[in-house]
This record gives structure tokens, C-alpha cells and sequence, in this order.
């Protein structure tokens, strides 16, 4: 915990900008019925924005990630999961049982209230509680109404599941990456969920512009797969106009380039750091002239082992594709003897694409742009302690997002918000969590 | 009609920020694409109709600047071009370019002096790291971006699958798309900012930040326990090795199996499921009824047992029995899909996901994937395909003189 402590930066010129920012979502309600991650990820840039995010959740049915790992101390809490903690920042709690007659009228004036309702359920599940699009309307005639789910709720298959690994394999990002003569390396994560999640953000603000310019709401339909399957538009009009299809030999090409076909395109092992061995380049000559600023690089970095830049092999983009095994191993013999950031920088200098494959703790420790940029952000949080953030991407030089509040703990604003949004008196309060609709 | 349709975009971009443009003129706005006489560097790019290059013939330029315009404009050599540009943007309520950053206030195109004349204007810069800073003047590529923003150390192998695997470039160019999504974001938080007081600003979208942004549980791990998650084969990166998700099946695909039944009901399906086919037998005895015995990542023998059995029943099956077996036992799992099988799935179809566009120089209808999402009241919608170069520079000029650009 010490050197977490330690992290805590005092607050910077640019945070004290950001906190003093009109924020420009200011007075958009969300109530937020998401859980797992793709909901939580749209729901937590609104509130980055300045939207009030309003969680609502339920002790027989906790969102997962409450749990998840990594949680800090001997076991789950409920609120000291890093991960719930990392998605949730910026939202209040509050614990309704819908299900309740008077937890359901309770929910409806919420409903009255907000701008917008997103869930991340089953196809049904909302309308089989009495809250299909057609009663929020009567509700609130300009409600935007968003579901995120993994198939849309239209289709033969609507009622089918996803999560983000899932709709990756769907929607073809995981045949997209790995080796050509090894299985699918996919995605080391859930890629899907953030996208979903960024989808379902842009398809809210658009719907909420159009309801500032023309009054009325709509009901936003996302599937997860579909979210997915846009994001591959080349390869399958490579299909459709072509008739290629992307399994084909030497295909997924591993770090070499698909599309354009250049080569040195790949990554290549650096010197150990911090005792890890695992530390690797990736370098892109994506033009002729990229490739002579590398040649002049390698000449001049007074290494013996770099003569073979002079073999007539090299000399064409297209003899370099030929002969890729062998300029990826020479390239390799320079590299591995060198640190990746100061190959970064003596590349980059030379106006070739390079990057160090950074890993988290990279970014957070030693990576100069993002803490130039005054990325990470601290907040306190009751059972974590200083919580550190990423920052809010874009910056809006006016109105940017920022990090004001750690994630809430679970129902933390129940009675806040009974106030503050429904005008309830403590005394109501306590008469409708005796009859148990805040559980 | 969208519910973007007031509105007029001026873009500059290649490869990294034109699907944002894309994004929004799917949506309705009026996208006016300006491209140097030698084209956007999207052109360039393949795969290309017939497989040869054109400047008209780019599938990658095709798919991702649908419902743009093209206007040619030489604004790096000739004054008046430039002049024209200026006139243009007076004119758009925001700007999109993924210039490097000094080079456009190089040419004498600065947001803050256009601003001066045009207050509401928003001017959305998409860099590969940022408009500040001891990196700025770096140049990415897709997957240099990945590298650094993060996600690329996360995906990879098991050492037991490939040894010594690097971390692995995912295709697709998602480092472009995911900045251009944190771009579309900041614009639209932008335009409400606008409609509420009038006022433009700068958007300073940064492919480094938005990568940054999209590595899910790799920051909590380094934040909270000062540990990073190790690559394994098609699935999360994890502090501790966890059991494999990606089994072959007959038909030489995978399918990716997410979770083998949480709930004693679950399980109880999933076990008949196997059963039936004489695999898994031995999954009645009752050390498998505890689900965290059962569940992956813990190195229990049981979690291992189950895998091996399944491993064999899916390699008995073609990858579509096994995904809709799955799915009618309410377990997520999916086939591992080339991105066109997605044409060949009739859920997708009957949702009108799947659109079809004639193309330049290929006279024929075809197929690709429409809407990422449906919006009920201003739905997504393919007005125009990709322009041709400079196809729309006279209308377009012709419309500035007469003060109708806005019109459409």
C-alpha cells in the first residue's frame, strides 16, 4: 500500500483546470442499468463528461464485476474490487428492487426524471418487468431509451449471449490476429466490451442531439456482434468484390502487414529491463523513403553485424517482402542488444514509425507523453484508498471530462438521490426500505 | 435522415481519423472529404478492386468514407486553393484532420485565427500522440499505436502454444478506429457544448490516450497490485496462467468457450449436452459439484477434466452445431467467424445489418456491414458510396460561391 500512497501526486496545473471546467454534459440524467463491462464503459464516459450516472442496483443480482479481480484485501467486499473501482468512477449507487409494486413506481419517476435509460440485459428482459420502450415513452415522451446487447433485440436469434470475447469471435477480430500456421491469438482482453461501450456512447449523444434540435427521444437497438463485424469492412469487401476470404495461406500474417504490404513491419525483441526479458520493438517502414531514414540508422549506429543492409535483397519494398525471414532476423541481431526506448527515440528522431510494446505498468511508470499530458489522475476511495485513473480521452480544450468522484460503494447514494431527485422526505425513505425496495 | 443532417463537416484525414468522418456521415452530416491533388493516403491502401491499385479502386479508402464528399484542393502549393479551404471551413460547423501536428498552422491553417471569425467552430485534431509533449512529432502506424497505447502486450500466446511468441498485431487497423470513436465522443460532447452557449472549441484526440483508455482490467492489475498480466492464447491476459478457451472442431474452425455452466442448473445442461454423446462420463462424480472446483484459472484437476472432455466432444462437431448447441443452453460461447460469415448469417440479414453499395470500377452490387447500431427515429443510412477523387470539387466549389453549401 506504501507505494501506492507514494503515487498520489499532488494535484497539477491541469487538473486544477479541469475541476474549474463547465462540464458539457452537465444536466443529462442517465439511469444506468448495466453491469459486467460494455454498459459500465459507456456509462462511465457520460459521466467523465459530466452526466449524472445514476447505477441502480440490486442485492440479489450484483453486478459481477463488483468481485472481480484484482480485490484488494482477504476477499470481496463489494467495494474493493480495482476493476469495478477502474470502470465505475464518476456514478452514484443506489439500491431499488424494480420488482417491488412500489419499487417499481419508484423507478418510474426516476424514469420521469432522466434523459436516458440504458441496460445491457437479455432481449425482454426489461419489458417483461413492465419497462419495454412503449411504457418509458408514456413515462417520458422524450426518453432515449438504449439497449446494448450481444445480438440486438430484433432477429431470429435475439435471445442468444455474448460476452466480449465471444462477440470478438463472431465478428471476425479474432481470426484477425495471430500466426500464420498457429490457432487464433485473438484478443488479450475484452476489445469488444469498450468498443460496444464507445458505440453505445456515440449512438446516446447522437440521439440526445437530436432530441436538443427536434424534441423527441428514440429507442437505440446495439448488438455487440454488429458493433464488431463493422470494424472488418475491408476484408469482407476483399470477399465480396474479390471473392478472398481471410483464411488463406500465411494468413493471419502475424506482425507483418496486411494491408499496406511493406516490410520491415514486425516486432523485434529489445534488452531485458527491470529484470524481465519479455520486451520487444514494433517498427513500421511503411514508405521507401521510411526505409532509407532506417538504412541511414542502422549505418551510422557503428554495429559490424549491420552489414547486411547492404545486400541487393533489401534494396526494393518489394524484394524486402521476399526475403522478410532473414531482414527480420538482421533486424532483431541490432535490437536485442539495445534498450526499446532508446530505439524509440533514436528512430522516431530519424522519422521512422517505432514504438516500445508497453505493458501496463510501462505506461504508468516510465511512458514521458502520457505523464507530460498529466494522464493519471488520484482520487480517494473509502476502502481503497488514493485510487489512481486514467485521464478522460479526447481533450476538449473548453469543456473537458474529468475525474471527480471514485466509483460508488454499493447503494452509497440510495438516499441522496431519493432527495435530491424525487423530492422524498427521510421519513418516506424509511418507510419504503422497511418494506424492503431499496435492497 | 440522420440526426446529424445540419450539420457540415470539413475532413482531412487518411487513414487514421477518416472512419470517424464516416461515422458521422453515415449519421447524416454532410461530410465534405478535401484531398490533396495525389489523393488521401487511404487510396493507397489495399486490398484493391482486382487486386489492382488505383486511386478509384481502394476497398479500404471504399469501406471507410461512405457518405463523403470529394473536393481536390491543392492547399500545400497553390495560395488560392489554400484561400478556398479557409472559405470552406468558414463555412462547416467542424472540422476533422489527422495532420501531424505544426503542419497545417505551417501552411497558415490555425483553428485559433479561423475561430476568430467563426466562433461556433469545433476543430477536432486526431494525433498519434496528442498536440503536446515530448512525443508529439512521432509518427504511428496501426500497430506502433497498439504498442505503445497497450493492448498489443496483452495479446499474444502461451508459451506452451508458441514459445517465445511477441505480442501479436491485431488486424483490422482498430488502433485508427478506436481513436476515431474517442474522436466521434468528443465531437458530439462538443456540438452539446456548442448548442447550449454557442461555443467551438479544440478536441486534442489522441490515438495514445484512447488506446490507453481500452486495456480493461491491465491498469487495475498495475494500480492495485504493481503486477502485469501475462499474454496467453486467445484469451485475457492474466496474472496467473488460466485454462485454454479455444478449442478446434471437425470442420477445421475454433469455437470460443466462455464459461461451462455458473449455476448447478447450467452445469446439470451442459453435462447432459456432452453426456449424450458418450463424452464426460465421469463428470457425475461429486467433486464436480462445487462451481469453483469447475471454474478455469484456478488449476484445479476438475477444471482440467472438464476441458480435456470437451475438447474431445467439440473436436467430435462442426463449429456451427457446437455454437448453436451452446447458445440454446444459454452458454455465450461463439464460432470463431471469418469476417464475411457474417453475409451468411440470416440474424444479421433480417436485422438489415448487411447493406449493399455499387463500387467504382466494379459495376456490381456488393455486400458489406452496415448500421453499428439502430437508431429507431433517425436511423443509419447509405446515401452516397465513397466519391471518386474530386468527383464533388465543382459542385462543391459552385455551392460555396453561391452560399448554398448548407443546402443539400
Amino acid at each position: 500500500m506504501l507505494t501506492l500512497l507514494l503515487r498520489a501526486k499532488v494535484p497539477n496545473d491541469r487538473y486544477n483546470r479541469l475541476m474549474l471546467a463547465p462540464l458539457p454534459l452537465d444536466g443529462i440524467r442517465i439511469l444506468d442499468l448495466t453491469w459486467i463491462i460494455a454498459g459500465p464503459v459507456c456509462t462511465r464516459i457520460l459521466g467523465d463528461f459530466g452526466a449524472d450516472v445514476i447505477k441502480i442496483e440490486h442485492e440479489q443480482a450484483v453486478d459481477p464485476i463488483r468481485m472481480g479481480r484484482p480485490i484488494i484485501g482477504d476477499g470481496p467486499t463489494l467495494n474493493n474490487s480495482g476493476f469495478f473501482n477502474y470502470i465505475n468512477r464518476n456514478k452514484r449507487s443506489i439500491l431499488l428492487n424494480i420488482r417491488h409494486p412500489e419499487g417499481s413506481e419508484v423507478f418510474s419517476q426516476l424514469v420521469t426524471e432522466s434523459d436516458v435509460i440504458i441496460e445491457n440485459f437479455s432481449s425482454g428482459v426489461l419489458e417483461s418487468w413492465g419497462f419495454g420502450y412503449d411504457h418509458l415513452k408514456e413515462l417520458r415522451k422524450d426518453i432515449i431509451y438504449c439497449s446494448v446487447s450481444g445480438f440486438g433485440h430484433s432477429g431470429p436469434d435475439n435471445h442468444y449471449t455474448t460476452w466480449g470475447p465471444t462477440a470478438q469471435a463472431l465478428s471476425g477480430q479474432t481470426i484477425m490476429s495471430g500466426l500464420p500456421d498457429a490457432p487464433p491469438a485473438g484478443w488479450g482482453f475484452s476489445f469488444m466490451d469498450h468498443t460496444a461501450g464507445y458505440s453505445a456512447a456515440i449512438a446516446i449523444l447522437m440521439a440526445l442531439y437530436h432530441r436538443d434540435i427536434a424534441g423527441d427521444g428514440q429507442y437505440i437497438d446495439l448488438s455487440q456482434v454488429e458493433a464488431g463485424s463493422v470494424l472488418t469492412g475491408s476484408a469482407v469487401l476483399d470477399y465480396t468484390v474479390n471473392n478472398r476470404a481471410w483464411k488463406r495461406v500465411g494468413f493471419p500474417p502475424g506482425n507483418h502487414a496486411w494491408e499496406p504490404q511493406v516490410a520491415p513491419h514486425n516486432t523485434y525483441r529489445t534488452l531485458e529491463r527491470n529484470g524481465d526479458d519479455d520486451q520487444w520493438i514494433a517498427i513500421a517502414c511503411l514508405s521507401d523513403a521510411e526505409w532509407e531514414s532506417f538504412v541511414r540508422v542502422l549505418k551510422l549506429s557503428d554495429d559490424l553485424s549491420n552489414e547486411w543492409i547492404n545486400d541487393s535483397a533489401f534494396s526494393t519494398n518489394e524484394s524486402r517482402l521476399r526475403h522478410q525471414e532473414s531482414l527480420d532476423r538482421n533486424i532483431e541481431k541490432w535490437t536485442r542488444a539495445r534498450d526499446g526506448y532508446e530505439l524509440m527515440a533514436l528512430l522516431q528522431s530519424a522519422g521512422i514509425k517505432a514504438a516500445v510494446c508497453q505493458k501496463p505498468g510501462d505506461r504508468v511508470e516510465t511512458d514521458p507523453q502520457l505523464d507530460f499530458r498529466e494522464w493519471w489522475q488520484t482520487v480517494y476511495h473509502p476502502e481503497l484508498g488514493q485510487s489512481t485513473y486514467d485521464g478522460v480521452a479526447p481533450l476538449l480544450q473548453l469543456t473537458p471530462g474529468s475525474v471527480r468522484k471514485a466509483s460508488p460503494m454499493f447503494g452509497e447514494h440510495t438516499d441522496e438521490v431519493m432527495q435530491e431527485v424525487l423530492g422524498l422526505s427521510s421519513h418516506q425513505i424509511a418507510d419504503l426500505r422497511a418494506k424492503g425496495v431499496f435492497m | 435522415m440522420g440526426p446529424l443532417e445540419n450539420l457540415t463537416i470539413v475532413e482531412m484525414c487518411g487513414p487514421l481519423g477518416e472512419y470517424a468522418a464516416k461515422l458521422l456521415g453515415d449519421m447524416g452530416a454532410n461530410v465534405i472529404k478535401v484531398e490533396l491533388p495525389t489523393g488521401s493516403p487511404s487510396r493507397k491502401i489495399g486490398p484493391f478492386v482486382d487486386d489492382i491499385p488505383g486511386p478509384n479502386r481502394s476497398l479500404n479508402f471504399f469501406y471507410h468514407n461512405t457518405n463523403k464528399r470529394s473536393v481536390v484542393l491543392d492547399y500545400r502549393n497553390s495560395e488560392e486553393d489554400r484561400n478556398l479551404l479557409l472559405d470552406l471551413i468558414h463555412e462547416a460547423d467542424l472540422v476533422i484532420e489527422d495532420h501531424v501536428p505544426d503542419d497545417l498552422p505551417s501552411l497558415g491553417i490555425r483553428y485559433e485565427e479561423i475561430a476568430k471569425r467563426n466562433t461556433g467552430l469545433l476543430w477536432c485534431s486526431i494525433t498519434p500522440y496528442g498536440l503536446d509533449g515530448p512525443w508529439s512529432q512521432y509518427g504511428a502506424s496501426d500497430m506502433t499505436a497498439l504498442a505503445a497505447g497497450g493492448p498489443m502486450s496483452m495479446n499474444g500466446y502461451s508459451p506452451e502454444d508458441v514459445p517465445d511468441a511477441p505480442p501479436i498485431h491485431g488486424k483490422g487497423d482498430l488502433a485508427y478506429k478506436t481513436a476515431s470513436h474517442y474522436a466521434v465522443i468528443g465531437t458530439l460532447v462538443a456540438l452539446r457544448h456548442r448548442l447550449k452557449s454557442g461555443e467551438g472549441q479544440l478536441i486534442d484526440c489522441s490515438m495514445h490516450e484512447a488506446l490507453s483508455s481500452t486495456t480493461e482490467v491491465g491498469l487495475p492489475y498495475w494500480l492495485y497490485t504493481g503486477k502485469n498480466i501475462l499474454r496467453q492464447t486467445s484469451r485475457h491476459a492474466s496474472v496467473q496462467r488460466t485454462d485454454p478457451w479455444q478449442f478446434p472442431t471437425a470442420d477445421e474452425k475454433y469455437i470460443l468457450v466462455f464459461g461451462t455452466g455458473r449455476s448447478a442448473e447450467s452445469w446439470l445442461d451442459f453435462k447432459k449436452w456432452l453426456q449424450n454423446d458418450g463424452f464426460g462420463l465421469q463428470l457425475d462424480d461429486a467433486r464436480f459439484d462445487d462451481p469453483l472446483a469447475r471454474q478455469g484459472g484456478r488449476g484445479t484437476t476438475e477444471s482440467k477434466e472438464i476441458n480435456s472432455e470437451l475438447a474431445k466432444f467439440i473436436a467430435s462437431k462442426s463449429a456451427e452445431e457446437i455454437y448453436r448447441g451452446a447458445q440454446h443452453r444459454r452458454l455465450p460461447w461463439g464460432t470463431v467467424r471469418e469476417p464475411h460469415e457474417i453475409l451468411e448469417d440470416n440474424h444479421f440479414r433480417s436485422r438489415g445489418h448487411i447493406v449493399s453499395v455499387s463500387i467504382s470500377d466494379a459495376n456490381k452490387e456488393h455486400e458489406m456491414p452496415g448500421a453499428p447500431y439502430h437508431l429507431s427515429s433517425t436511423p443509419w443510412e447509405l446515401r452516397l458510396p465513397a466519391p471518386e477523387l474530386g468527383e464533388h470539387t465543382d459542385d462543391v466549389l459552385g455551392d460555396l460561391q453561391d452560399h448554398s453549401l448548407r443546402d443539400r
